[in-house]
């Protein structure tokens, strides 16, 4: 089978927007999970009574069901509830509520890995509880966190081609438009995979440099 | 010491996976690449693995669907039984695999597959990338709207929102024939009924067959009036260059044609989902002699 690069060609303007989608979903749905996360992670810290409960349902809910079956409730089941959210939206909704459970939990373990003795040593010379927080336990956590959170967003951003189920129109179904009106299989999966690979492996990259930049000014090397 | 041992093991490992490598032609369960070596027989693999394997559609009734017992059925479906039939001496020798619209020639093209029997609109596009066999139903294509919609010409739709399933011949035509418009595509037809269902497009053009068939059953939409394209041959499918595969499946279609078989399965499956003054031969083609 020959192999068509002038029509791989043809189509790489409709790739690079469908590029612009999926980091867009991605990249919105990072920061809506992290911020979703960072209340989570403070009501379990501060073991706020009821929350607290609630965030450990959640948590559990959205790390065992599969993102696809998520997705396609909020699609395809809600409007029947009269709730018509769009694809993108429903996108955005969906991989929040799965990343904010993960991150929750990396952010909790991070504040929780904070050594006790930090914390009462910061007691003993003085600090409020909100200078403790900002001073002694958050610069430390989201140091101890950044590994996992990092491996988070990566995994994130990959989750990202699940959408394509909701006529998303990001790099998977892209490709599969493609497939499907051309028939030209091998040329699109290894543009699709070119793409992942460049997509994904430098943001891994950048993102352990940036770690290790990180802890080597906490720490030193 | 420790090095020998590994080496041993490794040497070993690797000699199994080169025995494994050597048994791979005889494995049940795969489709030999059709026309790799033209001196084996293709019809003689299928004997030798004694199944034949037949990609159908499971969600497109009354062509190809799973019945309340789990069995997959439907006029395509059984096709494929008589098929196996009549190669194997066994209705039960075919292992059918679900496939989409858009993974049909993909399957075929890896070997996953030795016939696709899932409703596929013969075009010149795919006509390049398999092997069609004679037809076995004739179709175009339409667009069903909700009963109230504003819709009453295809051209309405040009500033509104289509409804299509990935793959499917109002997918390309629409794509080739009005690039501007907009289209929202899903993997299934099943999907796409939903999204029309829960507004998410103003239509849903697919083969009428469907779209007669679904609206029968489902009131409150209505199908446009106007085709999208000409009618069209469908007709099951094989790897490109499998020619041996696909005079054998026309020499079937034929024998099958004496019996009047495909309106045996038009009576039991299709008659009751068109409405009653639908002639059976504006529907299916009869041994395959129709050529569009």
């Amino acid at each position: 089978m020959s192999f068509d690069v002038a029509f791989i060609l043809s189509t790489l303007p409709a790739f690079l927007k469908a590029v612009g989608v999926t980091l867009q979903v991605g990249l919105i749905a990072i920061v809506t999970s992290l911020l979703v996360a960072l209340v989570n992670a403070a009501i379990l810290v501060y073991r706020t009574p009821y929350l607290q409960r609630v965030v450990q349902l959640y948590v559990e809910l959205a790390r065992n069901t599969p993102l696809l079956i998520q997705l396609f409730f909020v699609y395809f089941a809600l409007p029947s509830l009269g709730l018509k959210i769009s694809g993108f939206a429903a996108a955005i909704i969906t991989m929040t509520f799965l990343g904010g459970a993960y991150l929750t939990e990396v952010l909790r373990a991070g504040v929780e890995a904070v050594p006790r003795a930090q914390l009462e040593s910061g007691r003993s010379i003085g600090l409020s509880e909100a200078q403790l927080l900002w001073h002694v336990i958050l610069p430390q956590a989201g140091l101890l966190s950044l590994p996992s959170l990092f491996a988070n967003f990566v995994f994130l951003l990959k989750e990202t081609t699940v959408v394509s189920a909701v006529a998303v129109p990001e790099i998977l179904y892209t490709t599969k438009s493609y497939i499907a009106l051309y028939y030209k299989t091998y040329e699109m999966l290894a543009v699709l995979t070119l793409i992942c690979v460049l997509l994904f492996l430098p943001l891994s990259l950048l993102l352990r440099y940036l770690e290790g930049r990180l802890q080597h000014g906490q720490f030193g090397s | 010491m420790k090095t020998a041992k590994t080496s041993k093991l490794l040497l070993s490992l690797f000699s199994l996976a080169l025995l494994a490598g050597c048994n791979k032609a005889e494995e049940p369960n795969k489709p030999a690449s059709a026309g790799a070596s033209p001196a084996t027989s293709y019809l003689e693999t299928i004997k030798a693995r004694d199944k034949l394997i037949v990609g159908v559609f499971t969600d497109k009734p009354p062509f190809g669907f799973v019945d309340e017992s789990g069995r997959y059925v439907g006029f395509d479906t059984d096709i494929g039984r008589q098929f196996a039939k009549s190669l194997l001496g066994d209705e039960n020798k075919v292992e059918f695999v679900a496939v989409e619209p858009a993974s049909r020639i993909p399957f075929l093209q890896s070997d996953k597959v030795d016939l696709i029997l899932a409703n596929m609109t013969v075009t010149p596009e795919r006509k390049e990338a398999v092997e069609f066999t004679n037809p076995n139903l004739r179709v175009a294509v339409q667009a069903l709207v909700p009963e109230g919609s504003s819709v009453k010409h295809l051209d309405d739709l040009s500033d509104k929102t289509t409804i299509v399933t990935t793959g499917t011949t109002a997918d390309i035509w629409l794509t080739k024939n009005h690039p501007d418009w907009k289209l929202l595509k899903f993997e299934k037809n099943s999907e796409s009924l939903q999204a029309l269902a829960n507004g998410r497009g103003d239509a849903y053009a697919q083969d009428n067959l469907i779209l007669f068939s679904w609206s029968k059953q489902n009131p409150g939409y209505r199908v446009l009036e106007e085709k999208l394209g000409e009618e069209a041959p469908i007709a099951p499918a094989v790897k490109k260059g499998n020619i041996e595969l696909r005079d054998w499946v026309n020499a079937e279609l034929a024998r099958l044609g004496e019996q009047k078989y495909l309106l045996k399965l038009y009576d039991q499956y299709v008659r009751k989902e068109l409405s009653e003054d639908t002639k059976p031969e504006s529907v299916i083609v009869e041994g395959g002699k129709w050529q569009g």
